[in-house]
């Protein structure tokens, strides 16, 4: 074997350039593929996480008719004990029920269709944390005035608050970044602007009878804390529900789309309102895990727990079909390119082979003439071919490995209209590469299959070879 | 002892809807530490029956058996090792293995015949001294002359001892200096380790260093002189 290895080994550099041009393209084709497919990966995780996290959950237990007919009427009996039950499960991080519909709200001369979600206080801020969402700071002509007559504030600073006017924001740090001022005018200044707009604002207890109303919503229906708005939908069985509802806190939702209907009150306040008792109409759960095995074992689990047919658990890929589509057909689409890089790969792996035959016949006819088996000889036609292979793939995937790192601990920032969309949205406007996964290693697999399928031809020939015939030349 | 004996050998090529007797009816044998020439002019069949001697294609009929051994006997891979052990092959150009030096070139079918290391150096020095390149045991075979490549083939060829050594026209790609000089190791090896020689030519001055002369014609072998 040390001789086949001797020899393949000098053979590669026999025609130095040739080999390093072939490795060259294979080291280009696994770098690209990999990088471009951690990034693919990273964006899509990213994404997930985003919506999955704070939208829909990983899993969530509806009743089976609600994703088609999302009416109170298919909502479903809850208790704690089920809640419990589920967070027992292995790989579960939280349970958080929530009661869903639509009214009509309405305030003065004020009327707009309203998507109320009901929510225990408590259990959902390790879900979407509306707490966190509460506005804090407003710019409002109030606010400006306050801030002039503090003196002290630049007037090129007073015009970028001027252009903010009528914005909300639910932390010091968002306030800082849309009014983007420089460095040194931010440190002078921030803490008066802050002071000036800083608005007071409240949340819900546990059994409140109040409601949190979104801040676009809210300036719709000209209400503030304190104020009523009266509520009016259909309740459970085609009950006419109807109520009124103080306002406790405003709350800055990122997406416009949504800043402009929600509302959100207790679970009890809700049941109440809808005359659905101890009924919600979803149960999200979230995990520690989102691999396809952990999502259906854990589906698996919960669907023994629930009490009746009626009551089904769907994993995010079930409630957000679209998406998944989405995803899947981009991902096929990247695919599909590195099949085509690959590809073209393949082929320049071929021709190399192609020309090494040809350019060798005659020797590969000495070898076999003075008594080397060819058997031997496909060997170290073999350890050649994988050698050029291998040192492309091994340099392609460690050059890799920093470009993954790095960018997986500091990923691109976004700009742009992308960014802005997603800043909306309350994600991180990145685009950040994926964790070492099946991915990577599968380029190993498919430049093996590469070398292999071009090695057949050579092996191919050197079994049918005539000494003679090879010895012609 | 006879090392190689045909018995009625033919070689008919049907190609190309002509019939070619390269080798017609040819009976002869070879004993042990001769030094034979094959002659005739183009297109006799010289290449042709060395190709048979050597198992590297076989014969339309007749036999060819190499110390008791009827080659049209062996399967392929069969064929390949019995080459390894019994024969020696010196080709008219391109002989080395271009990736090896003159040392591992000369060892390889040593290597080959897993002999121990000790040995294949001992006898690797031996033969590269034999035919004068004992210098130049490192160099690979681009950078050796035509002479020195076939000297290196020579070396190789006797290296484990086969039972003859073929060698087609292996002067024709050489000036005649170097083609006395490697005739002379031949001829020198020949002598002093009593292995047999067939090797083909063109070249009179070869021809006249030869023990033994077969002429060809049209495959046909027409005259067999032995010269002490
Ligand atoms: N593969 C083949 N197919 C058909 N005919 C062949 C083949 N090989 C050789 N021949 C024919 O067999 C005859 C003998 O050829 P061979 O090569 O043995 O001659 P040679 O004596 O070696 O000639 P030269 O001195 O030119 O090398 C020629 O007529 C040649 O055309
Ligand atoms: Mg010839």
């Amino acid at each position: 074997m040390k001789e086949e290895f001797k020899i393949a080994w000098r053979n590669l550099w026999r025609n130095r350039r040739r080999t390093i041009i072939t490795s060259a393209s294979v080291f280009f084709a696994v770098f690209f593929a990999v990088i471009m497919r951690s990034y693919q990966l990273g964006t899509y995780d990213h994404m997930i996480n985003n919506l999955i996290e704070s939208f829909t959950g990983y899993i969530q237990v509806q009743h089976v008719k609600y994703q088609d007919n999302p009416l109170i009427d298919n909502s479903f009996d809850y208790n704690d004990s089920l809640a419990s039950a589920i967070s027992e499960i292995d790989k579960v991080v939280s349970v958080t029920p929530h009661l869903e519909s639509f009214t009509l709200a309405s305030s003065g001369t004020q009327t707009k269709g309203a998507a109320v979600i009901a929510i225990d206080p408590v259990m959902e801020r390790n879900f979407s944390d509306p707490e966190s969402k509460l506005v804090k700071y407003r710019i409002t002509d109030e606010a400006v005035t306050r801030l002039k007559h503090a003196g002290a504030i630049p007037d090129n600073v007073l015009e970028k608050v001027k252009k903010n006017l009528g914005r909300s924001f639910s932390s010091s740090a968002r306030l800082e970044l849309e009014l983007g001022l420089a460095d040194e005018d931010n440190e002078n200044c921030m803490p008066e602007i802050l002071k000036c707009t800083e608005v007071s604002n409240g949340f819900l207890t546990a059994n409140d009878e109040g409601i949190l109303v979104s801040d676009r919503l809210a300036s719709y229906l000209k209400v503030a804390i304190g104020d009523s708005v009266i509520l009016m939908g259909q309740g459970y069985h085609g009950v006419s529900a109807t109520g009124i509802f103080p306002v406790r806190g405003i709350i800055k939702i990122p997406s416009p789309e949504i800043d402009n209907k929600l509302i959100m009150m207790t679970i009890p306040a809700a049941q109440k309102f809808y005359d659905a008792e101890g009924k919600i109409t979803s149960l999200v759960v979230n995990l520690t895990g989102k691999s396809d095995r952990v999502l259906k074992t854990v589906k698996a689990k919960i669907n023994i727990l629930l009490p009746d047919n009626n009551t089904v658990a769907k994993t995010w890929y079930e409630l957000n079909p679209i998406l998944y589509q989405q995803i899947q057909g981009d991902s096929q689409s990247g695919q599909a390119m590195l099949g085509l890089l690959y590809f073209i790969i393949f082929f320049g792996i071929f021709g190399t082979v192609l020309m090494m035959v040809s350019e060798r016949k005659r020797e590969f006819g000495v070898l076999v003439a003075i008594g080397m088996q060819k058997k031997k000889l496909k060997r170290i036609v073999t350890i050649e071919m994988i050698f050029l292979g291998a040192i492309g793939l091994v340099c392609g995937l460690l050059a890799s490995i920093p470009l993954i790192l790095y960018f997986y601990f500091y990923p691109i920032v976004l700009k742009g209209d992308l960014a802005n969309m997603m800043e909306d949205w309350g994600w991180d406007a990145i685009m950040p590469t994926a964790w070492f996964g099946p991915y990577f290693y599968w380029q190993a697999v498919i430049v093996a299959f590469m070398v292999v399928l071009a090695t057949l031809y050579p092996l191919r020939k050197i079994g049918k070879m005539k000494e003679i015939e090879a010895l012609k030349g | 002892m006879k090392v190689l004996e045909l018995k009625n050998v033919n070689k008919i090529y049907n190609s190309d809807e002509v019939k070619v007797h390269a080798v017609n009816d040819v009976t002869l044998d070879f004993a042990e530490a001769e030094f034979a020439a094959i002659v005739g002019p183009s297109g006799s069949g010289k290449t042709t029956l060395l190709n048979l001697i050597g198992g590297l294609d076989m014969p339309t009929s007749g036999e060819i058996i190499i110390t008791g051994t009827n080659l049209s006997k062996l399967k392929s891979s069969q064929l390949i090792d019995f080459r390894l052990n019994n024969i020696g092959f010196v080709f008219q150009s391109y002989n080395l293995i271009p990736v090896l030096t003159a040392k591992e070139n000369v060892e390889f079918i040593m290597t080959l015949q897993k002999w121990p290391q000790k040995e294949r150096d001992e006898r690797t020095f031996e033969l590269l001294n034999a035919v004068g390149l004992g210098d130049r045991i490192d160099s690979r075979p681009s950078k050796l002359s035509g002479g020195q490549q076939q000297r290196v083939a020579v070396a190789r060829a006797l290296a484990s001892r086969p039972k003859f050594v073929l060698a087609d026209e292996p002067t024709a790609n050489l000036d005649s200096k170097a083609a006395t000089t490697l005739l002379e190791i031949m001829e020198k090896l020949n002598h002093e380790e009593k292995i047999t020689f067939i090797f083909s030519t063109h070249d009179p001055r070869v021809v006249k260093m030869a023990h033994r002369v077969i002429t060809l014609e049209d495959g046909k072998v027409v005259s067999d002189v032995k010269l002490e």
